[in-house]
């Protein structure tokens, strides 16, 4: 380069827009909503940033753990660096942008959304499963409340002009789809897409023909993850085959509690009325199922009602009858006095750690027990998300507090050895799951002198039992589970025990009472603060504050209280404590 | 010798009282008497624990809680619409009175604008009510100091009125009428020309009761200066309506601070001189003919059109747009499910009722329901100044001073 060409010094900066101004607050991005200042972190989209401040933008499409589609258009705002309206839940935050959720031009936009959405819906509520928890309700009230301005050609109650699709289509083992209520915002096509990792669903043909459907590839929904588009759909378009007319939702309360169909413990919510468990829903917990759950999960919840053992029975065969609790415990406690120190113990990891530790002490202190064989079920299949081989909730809270009781563990393998041996001469069995055909492990109680077994099912197992004591089920109780990986889960009561069961901590703690032993707890949770301290992985558990009944915003929906005014589960839990009564 | 105890007294003992004994002053306890809970003359299951010296009354400690119902707290359990028909129960002889002002109340609170032709309604019904519940206390003060065909009058006109009430709401006590936005329905077909020959027959009934009880000695005499009370007494009890109106006091909401349509209503307030039994009557009888006034008038002025907002987060959607449009149906599932919406805030509004202030405090916390519910019914601050009113004086007075302050079990024990 010659000299002459050297370049004088730079010409000053041609006017432009000033200079950016720092960030407020430095790696944070800071906003205004509706004149309220927010600071959140840079890439976190308005609905989230909204909702910290407590301004709830609606929308129908936009769900936290699946990638963001904007298609419903419900959640379009006002922000002051867009001239037209923006989808909150696509639009990353800005510096120094003010966004509006609240102007006649954003309500105009949701009021016409609406309408939209409604034009074509079918007058299906009063059939409707999802009526109650349902968000076109819910926006529809808030966000629009006028009337329809379809023409109704054909006169009053007929569809008029309504486009008409496939009304009940069943699309796979556990939903049913109706195309006539879908509003098309493809959150059950992203699931099967990005979280199920199988494709299963697309949208197919354009404009008003548009409709979820099956992809032929797959012919139908039947997915291990497929429960989860129910959950997930804002309307009533995907249903659940198996909750489906069963219940209305506003009678329904909700206990959390989680799931014990395999070692994974997936947090989950019990809607329950009267004594009955009408579904499980997800429950939201970002270490275990984030707001998943799998198939193979969803319908354990009957096992709560079938096949129930009810009412204590003492004899066994022709001599069998049904007697009172506390003339079983007498009759147990007659049964195993002479036989202490000869009684083993066999557990399965299918009940509460509050049912381990007390039936532990019972068997430690009690019946001199050193060691227990562990039952439980068979392994399964299991996959590589939330659905574990280990079928057995609880094995890990077991293995801890037989190492805190300093018991050796003993396996099935080793169990049904000692007993086609006949070296067992009694035994105090708690659970009734064992992990090969029960009619085969009967066959082998055959020779054993004394079976007490604490279980929650009639099974071939209690038939070959002496003592058959009915226990609950977790749904009936307070209590603690620790699933695979070490998170101790608490799980709440939703109703009192079913028939005469009592917990199977309750069957150890009276049979100890009358044995002569020393412990004497009432409750699940002086179970744990007694013996929680025994076991070192669990003694700084917050038993009292994990998990509290009835908070809202658990799970994909909250439930609104009884129809009647009275709070979830009134109904369930008797007459209140009322001093003088 | 055996000592006998006769001898000692042989002298002294005289069974003839002597002089002074027999001049000494009786010597006389104050007699405790429970007047009611189930008595006729005690309204609704009033306790009243009388301590009687001679007939004079010593004491009067009345006890209420008989009739009580959990009103509140049964209010704050349901929607805000499910309160109304709770509201009946208060003064059940002017349910429609405690209908309306309920409903004032929330609207207040919601900062909604009723129709006119439901202001109208509401005031037509509220002074039917008025005149209903005047001619049940002025007819059963009348029937406790035994006259009795006074009271046979005053309820034929208001077994009238009870009539009209029934074609209006279709209920004779509970009405359940009035919703949040206006009235559930309208004036039926042939109403108003059916009303106002009840208000002629009313006048000329209330007439017959006047005529009867008014210039009747026994009556006057025994109301006439009994169950005095006075002005600042009065003031400091909380008195409200004829009872404070009979002490010369002009406080009526109606005027003080209109609401509804009664600005436009060309009526007068009765006021009182005494504060006696005598006084109050003659305001309740006076304030018949000024409602029978102020319903016809109502009912000339009357405009057309719509008895309730058009807004279906407040109200109902018609039930063809229920059954045959998706938005009818959601509307309605809402209303009915989870209830009005009222936003967050409290509130106290007043009506003037039979008896003076219906008071009505409200609290929302943005829900379907309320957060609570209070209600100052004007018979309990009444109640309170009773024993002022009667002690010192005698027991006969208990009878028509009870009548007279008109206290409902209802809405004082709630």
């Amino acid at each position: 380069m010659s000299d002459e060409q050297k370049p004088v010094a730079p010409p000053a900066a041609p006017p432009g827009p000033p200079a950016k101004a720092p960030p407020k607050n430095p790696g944070m991005v800071t906003f205004t909503v509706d004149g309220r200042e927010v600071i959140a972190k840079p890439g976190t989209n308005m609905v989230d940033a909204a909702k910290t401040v407590g301004v709830e933008i609606p929308f129908y499409c936009y769900h936290p753990r699946l990638s963001i589609a904007a298609n419903c258009r419900m959640c379009l705002v006002e922000a002051s660096n867009s001239p037209k309206l923006v989808p909150a839940c696509q639009t990353a935050i800005g510096e120094g942008v003010a966004i509006k959720t609240a102007t006649p031009k954003v309500k105009e936009s949701q009021r016409a959304v609406m309408e939209f959405l409604l034009l074509n819906h079918p007058v299906d509520c009063a059939i409707c499963d999802q009526a109650g928890e349902c968000k076109l309700q819910d926006y529809y009230m808030r966000h629009d409340h006028k009337p329809s301005r379809l023409e109704r050609v054909g006169g009053e109650g007929t569809s008029g002009m309504k486009v008409l699709r496939n009304k009940r289509k069943i699309i796979g083992p556990n939903v049913v789809l109706d195309q006539e209520r879908c509003v098309l915002c493809t959150r059950c096509v992203r699931f099967m897409d990005e979280v199920a990792k199988e494709p299963q669903l697309g949208v197919f043909n354009r404009g008003s023909h548009e409709v979820i459907d099956v992809h032929p590839k797959y012919g139908a929904l039947d997915n291990n993850y497929s429960g989860n588009v129910v959950d997930i759909c804002p309307v009533g378009a995907l249903l659940s085959r198996d909750f489906r007319f069963r219940a209305r939702v506003w009678f329904l309360s909700a206990a959390p509690t989680v799931c014990t169909g395999c070692s994974n413990g997936c947090s989950v919510s019990a809607d329950f009325m009267g004594q009955d468990v009408y579904r499980y829903r997800p429950r939201e917990n970002e270490a275990i199922n984030k707001s998943w759950m799998c198939d193979q999960g969803r319908p354990t919840y009957k096992a709560f009602h079938a096949s129930r053992l009810l009412m204590p029975v003492i004899g066994k065969g022709a001599d069998a009858r049904e007697a009172t609790n506390s003339e079983a415990v007498k009759y147990a406690a007659m049964k195993l006095k002479p036989l202490a120190g000869s009684v083993a113990f066999a557990v399965a990891p299918t009940v509460s750690n509050e049912d381990l530790m007390a039936s532990f002490a019972f068997a430690r202190d009690v019946l001199q027990s050193k060691t227990v064989y562990v039952t439980g079920r068979a392994p399964g299949a299991g996959d590589n998300f939330l659905m574990k081989a280990d079928k057995n909730p609880n094995r890990k809270g077991l293995t801890w507090i037989a190492k805190g009781f300093g018991f050796e563990l003993k396996t099935f393998a080793d169990f049904t050895a000692a007993l086609d041996k006949n070296a067992i001469k009694a035994l105090y069995l708690v659970g009734s799951d064992v992990p090969e055909d029960a009619e085969v492990f009967a066959k082998r109680l055959a020779g054993v002198e004394l079976v007490v077994a604490a279980a929650m099912h009639e099974t071939p197992v209690t038939g070959a039992a002496h003592v058959q004591l009915p226990a609950s089920s977790h749904i009936e109780d307070e209590g603690t589970f620790t699933q695979e990986a070490g998170i101790t889960q608490r799980v709440r009561r939703a109703f009192p025990p079913r028939g005469e069961s009592w917990p199977a901590w309750k069957w150890a703690v009276e049979l100890g009472k009358e044995l002569g032993g020393a412990a004497v707890y009432g409750t699940s949770r002086e179970v744990f603060r007694t013996l929680a301290p025994q076991v070192a992985e669990l003694k700084d558990y917050a038993w009292d504050k994990e998990t509290p009944m009835n908070v809202k915003g658990q799970g994909n929906q909250t439930l609104p209280a009884g129809a009647d005014g009275r709070p979830p589960g009134w109904r369930e839990q008797g007459v209140p404590r009322i001093r003088g009564i | 010798m055996a000592h006998s105890p006769m001898t000692d007294h042989d002298d002294a003992y005289d069974p003839t009282p002597d002089n002074s004994e027999l001049e000494a002053h009786l010597q006389t306890k104050n007699m405790v008497i429970n007047l009611g809970p189930s008595h006729p003359a005690m309204h609704g299951t009033v306790r009243m624990r009388v301590e009687l010296d001679g007939e004079i009354l010593a004491k009067v400690d009345t006890e209420i809680g008989f009739l009580h119902r959990g009103f509140q707290k049964s209010c704050e359990s349901v929607t805000w619409t499910q309160v109304i028909p709770y509201t009946d129960r208060l003064n059940y002889v002017s349910a429609l009175m405690n209908n309306f002002g309920y409903l004032n109340a929330v609207e207040k609170l919601m900062g909604i604008e009723i129709p006119e032709r439901a202001k109208y309604i509401r005031v037509i019904g509220a002074e039917l009510h008025r005149i209903a519940d005047h001619l049940t206390a002025t007819g059963a003060l009348g029937l406790e100091l035994g006259a009795f065909a006074a009271f046979l009058y005053g309820i034929e006109a208001r077994e009238l009125v009870a009539d009209r009430v029934t074609e209006l709401t279709g209920a004779r006590l509970t009405t359940n009428f009035g919703r949040i936005g206006g009235c559930n329905r309208d004036l039926p077909p042939g109403w108003i020309e059916k009303t106002i020959k009840t208000l002629d027959r009313t006048i000329e009934l209330a007439d017959e009761v006047g005529g009867l009880l008014t210039r009747n000695r026994i009556f006057t005499d025994r109301c006439r200066g009994t169950g005095v009370i006075t002005t600042e007494d009065a003031l400091d009890h909380g008195f409200t309506g004829p009872c404070l109106r009979a002490c010369g006091v002009n406080y009526d909401i109606r005027k003080a601070k209109p609401y509804w349509v009664y600005d436009r209503m060309k009526f007068d307030v009765p006021l009182g001189k005494n504060g006696d039994n005598l006084d109050r009557y003659l305001c309740r009888v006076e304030e018949i003919k000024q409602s029978v006034s102020i319903v016809r008038q109502a009912l000339e002025q009357i405009p057309p059109g719509p008895v309730i907002l058009d807004d279906w987060r407040i109200v109902l959607p018609p039930k063809e747009e229920v059954y045959s449009t998706i938005e009818g149906v959601m509307a309605h599932f809402k209303l009915v499910m989870e209830g009005v919406q009222v936003p967050v805030g409290e509130v106290y509004d007043s009506t003037e009722a039979a008896n003076g202030e219906l008071g009505w405090y409200l609290r929302s916390n943005g829900s379907g329901r309320p957060y609570k519910v209070h209600v100052r019914a004007p018979g309990f601050h009444i109640l309170s100044g009773v024993g002022k009113m009667i002690e010192g004086r005698m027991l006969a007075d208990l009878i028509p001073t009870f009548d007279t302050i008109n206290m409902i079990g209802g809405e004082v024990e709630q």
